[in-house]
């Protein structure tokens, strides 16, 4: 485990050598695999503490939304309209769900959030680095890459050392950000570089093609979800 | 370590070539550089934790805020009526968004005073903390997704930097903005953002051109067409929003 660590820690500044580590090791996959997960759990378990935190320095929710609402409730447009019965009845459904969401989206401290976190975050990386790490392999061996799948998948899988950076949020009410995304992309260029020998254009593309694979992806599917909602909501049949 | 990187630090801001060049050859550039950033953030913010500290734990008066909003409301009419002759009616739109402002201040106010299960001056400590030592990834995420673009540019110019040594060398950016200490400082603290900030920049280009090994004219467009490319694809977005707007109110 510890060597694990070193090995994310030296990759997060993005030296080659790690990467060339991970590639020559006998085992890159099973690393790798290991890796990833040990990162993601330490990172959702730190992250209970920081909401654990946050949750102790936060007011009840209960008692907020109803100050918001009596708050609402004692400004003039609501008074000039509560007169009227089928606005009071939707101002409620619409501020019941309002506040089921909001304060989500706004990051209000959820212990059921963060403890799912737990097991859903390392499988979410895992699947990722899994997808991300198949998909490159093809992009980088089809632009003239030397290296095999396991090496690819071992390389890749010290893409995750950024998200390292998300164990300052031990701290309550750290913002981490939009650094890892952008750092783990960084990270993904200089390991197809080392395990494939590529040239960076090559590696740029090699790193870049698989996200504009899922965007090309998720476009199709929103345009036949679309085509499909208004088929349905429309009244359409389908020719 | 500290003392090794104050020294780099100064040497960042008064430009020494040997410094850039020493600094860029080596092996941990990226880490030197990353740290002379957090750091430099972290210093530059002191005052305004400490500032934003004191002002949270002072209790709230309702009327004082208001009055402060009020007076703000007033300078930003006085600043518009010396440009142009308001219409009555926008007088009395602003004065109305006046009014509506008393409820928020005071369902914020109700709220502040809930109980929460740990002593509020320790909440008030923790909240600002975690802003503030959430500015250095924000710092971060700003430099590294700008360096993305600007390291591209500067590979299709020739550059031959590595992406730590690239990364390291303009992390050193950050260092003009130690004077950030003084920003809650009136007027004062908003010229000096403004100096940290193009000295922030001549110091990216210095360090663009040393990481890159080539001419500070190369550096500039590495550093600016980043930036003119957003500019100019903002545009185009704005343009194909307007043309959509117009297409649609016509139809």
């Amino acid at each position: 485990m510890k060597e694990l660590i070193r090995l994310a820690w030296e990759a997060l500044f993005l030296k080659e050598d790690p990467y060339a580590e991970m590639r020559d090791s006998s085992n890159a996959v099973v690393r790798g695999l290991a890796l990833v997960a040990l990162v993601a759990v330490a990172v959702a378990l730190v992250g209970l503490v920081g909401t654990t935190l946050e949750w102790a320095t936060t007011p009840n929710m209960g008692d907020m939304q109803r100050i918001v609402r009596e708050g609402i409730q004692q400004m003039d447009w609501y008074k000039e309209m509560e007169s009227n019965p089928q606005f009071r009845e939707q101002f409620q459904q619409q501020f019941e769900m309002g506040w089921r969401i909001f304060p989500q989206v706004f990051g209000a401290p959820s212990f059921a959030r963060a403890g799912l976190r737990i097991v859903l975050l390392p499988l979410r990386l895992v699947l990722t680095w899994f997808l991300y790490g198949v998909v490159a392999h093809l992009f980088a061996r089809m632009l003239g890459g030397q290296g095999n799948l396991g090496q690819t998948l071992g390389s890749t899988a010290l893409a995750a050392a950024p998200q390292l950076l998300n164990l300052a949020t031990f701290f309550p009410y750290l913002v981490v950000g939009g650094v890892v995304g952008t750092w783990m992309l960084l990270c993904r260029y200089v390991a197809l570089k080392t395990c494939h020998r590529l040239r960076w254009g090559r590696a740029l593309a090699a790193t870049l093609l698989p996200y504009a694979l899922l965007a090309v992806v998720v476009s199709i599917f929103a345009c036949l979800g679309g085509v499909v909602g208004a088929m349905i909501f429309g009244g359409g049949t389908p020719q | 370590m500290i003392g090794e990187l104050i020294q780099l630090g100064r040497d960042a801001l008064l430009f020494r070539h040997e410094a850039y060049v020493q600094h860029a050859a080596r092996a941990d550039a990226l880490k030197r550089g990353l740290a002379l950033l957090v750091l430099v953030t972290l210093v530059g913010g002191v005052v305004s934790l400490i500032v934003d500290i004191v002002g949270d734990l002072r209790p709230t008066d309702i009327e004082a805020e208001l009055a402060q909003v009020e007076e703000g409301f007033q300078a930003f009419l006085q600043n518009m009526e010396a440009f142009t002759d308001l219409p009555p009616d926008f007088k009395k739109g602003f004065y109305q968004g006046l009014r509506a402002v008393r409820p928020g201040i005071e369902i914020g106010t109700r709220i502040d005073d809930l109980p929460t299960p740990l002593p509020k001056p320790l909440g008030v400590l923790l909240s600002n903390l975690g802003n503030f030592l959430s500015r250095p990834f924000n710092r971060l995420a700003g430099w590294i997704g700008y360096g993305l673009w600007a390291m591209l540019i500067a590979k299709l110019l020739g550059g031959r930097a590595t992406v730590s040594r690239m990364l390291g060398t303009t992390a050193l950016y950050a260092t003009p903005h130690i004077l950030d200490v003084l920003k809650p400082v009136p007027c004062l603290g908003g010229m000096l953002g403004l100096v940290a900030a193009v000295w922030g920049i001549a110091i990216y280009v210095k360090g663009l051109a040393v990481a890159n090994e080539f001419s500070v004219g190369r550096a500039i467009a590495a550093t600016v067409l980043p930036a003119l490319i957003f500019l100019v694809l903002a545009l185009i977005g704005l343009v194909g929003l307007l043309v959509f707007g117009l297409a649609l109110g016509g139809a």
